[in-house]
């Protein structure tokens, strides 16, 4: 029963008062919100941070425009509502990314050299990004972390979309500075 | 600057793969939260009780996925606590283990699953899409029940030799998450059932059910009894619980077909 409602009747309902289509969209948006919340640098605050901005989604509902979709309009408030914890804790949270670190499936896939290869790769690329300064992290999470397009990640950001061009463009920049040293028999540029 | 923009087009795929990797803390279940402040007063922000779900949706591949130990590869921020609550994940079989003190629960919970229903073991193999395996070794149960609209079946055994058994059945091979314990790792042990792998977890520790939406269901948390055993076969992933030493759950399992 609760599946069969999507997010436009969800949001028409609960624009009309009704808690429990709000509730469905509280279930269905509360992991990615506070993925969006925590990596766009909310931290342990992550969980207040999500209920803040439902109830403040849930006030402002009839700006929401019609059709529009409801996820990045979510996370604009999730982003608006970690800029505003970030500015009362007077100091940006450094962002701490991590991957787990053992994994193995019960059959043997690639050889270990070969995972621990590509292991390593992907921790060097994770403290690239971690060490990216601020603006240029919050567009790479948002591109590509959550994986919205340009549009959404302007939206989300409230920027134009000129910046979240030109932003991504200096972001991956900047990471293959970082990371182009390390690598070999690597041409470099300038 | 002549390669740049193939660069570019090589590592976003990397970083779209990473985003899907990175650890995330478990989130809250914020409905009841979120929905008592719409009702009431103009209420005041409001620390939910520490419910915690698995966060990170991993993909729903079948395979013994263990994710032991994390790396901490970034300056952290975290407090000590927060650090214990996601430093130990580990997924198996539709199953998520976490090395966590886990929620408190709340007093309202009824320790049951969503939607249970009583019903046949005929009845219920038709309502779930899973097969139903009975361990010969125990017999047909003395009850079965189907929760939430078919996704998890469970066979009762009120009186066996070692008191009340409970199996749970569901497609853990391909549903990424549908309970989570709260347990420490030095009480699991990998075991071998039916030339598959198992997991055995000694000693009651906090379950909760995690519903479709990827939320614990808050009112389901309970605390189990005796031993647990999880293993998977390719159709359906099977969770045995009771105060059974782990060569009698083994033996039981074993015969489950």
């Amino acid at each position: 029963m609760r599946r069969a409602i999507d997010d436009a009747e969800a949001v028409d309902r609960a624009v009309g008062g009704d808690l429990d289509a709000y509730g469905v969209l509280v279930a269905r948006y509360t992991l990615r919100a506070h993925r969006a919340a925590f990596l766009l640098g909310a931290g342990e605050d992550s969980d207040d941070v999500v209920q803040e901005a439902f109830v403040k989604a849930f006030r402002h509902l009839s700006r929401f425009r019609v059709g529009e979709p409801f996820g990045p309009w979510l996370l604009r408030i999730v982003t608006n509502e970690t800029k505003n914890l970030t500015r009362s804790r007077r100091r940006r949270a450094a962002l701490a990314l991590r991957l787990p670190s053992a994994e193995s499936s019960g059959t043997a896939a690639a050889g270990p050299a070969d995972e621990l290869l590509a292991a390593e790769q992907r921790a060097q690329l994770v403290a690239a990004v971690s060490a990216l300064p601020h603006t240029e992290r919050q567009v790479l999470v948002c591109r590509y972390f959550l994986d919205l397009s340009e549009a959404e990640t302007a939206q989300v950001l409230e920027w134009p979309l000129g910046s979240v061009k030109s932003r991504t463009s200096r972001a991956l920049n900047r990471l293959r500075g970082q990371l182009v040293p390390r690598e070999q028999n690597q041409v470099l540029d300038g | 600057m002549a390669d740049r923009t193939e660069w570019q087009r090589a590592v976003e795929p990397q970083l779209r793969a990473l985003g899907r990797e990175i650890e995330v803390p478990p989130a809250s279940d914020l409905t009841a939260v979120v929905r008592q402040r719409l009702e009431g007063h103009a209420g005041r922000r409001r620390r939910v009780p520490a419910l915690r779900a698995g966060a990170l949706r991993r993909r729903p591949v079948w395979r013994a996925a263990l994710v032991v130990g994390v790396a901490v590869l970034a300056v952290l921020v975290a407090t000590p606590q927060g650090r214990a609550v996601i430093s130990h994940v580990l997924r198996f079989a539709g199953i998520e283990l976490r090395q966590a003190p886990g929620p408190v629960r709340s007093p309202g919970s009824s320790a049951s699953l969503p939607g249970e229903r009583q019903m046949s073991l005929e009845e219920a193999r038709r309502q779930v899409s899973f097969p139903i395996l009975v361990p010969a070794a125990l017999g047909r149960p003395g009850e079965v029940v189907v929760s939430d609209g078919g996704r998890v079946a469970s066979l009762v055994y009120s009186r066996t030799p070692y008191g009340k058994v409970l199996i749970d059945e569901f497609a853990g091979h391909l549903d990424p998450i549908l309970f989570q314990k709260f347990v420490h790792f030095g009480d699991v042990t990998p075991v071998e059932v039916n030339g598959t792998k198992g997991l055995w977890i000694k000693g009651p520790h906090l379950l909760m059910y995690v519903t479709r939406d990827g939320v614990p269901a808050t009112a389901s948390a309970r605390l189990t009894k005796g031993n647990t055993l999880i293993w998977g076969t390719r159709q359906v992933a099977l969770r045995l619980e009771g105060k059974l030493g782990q060569r009698t759950a083994l033996s039981i399992a074993d015969s489950a077909h």
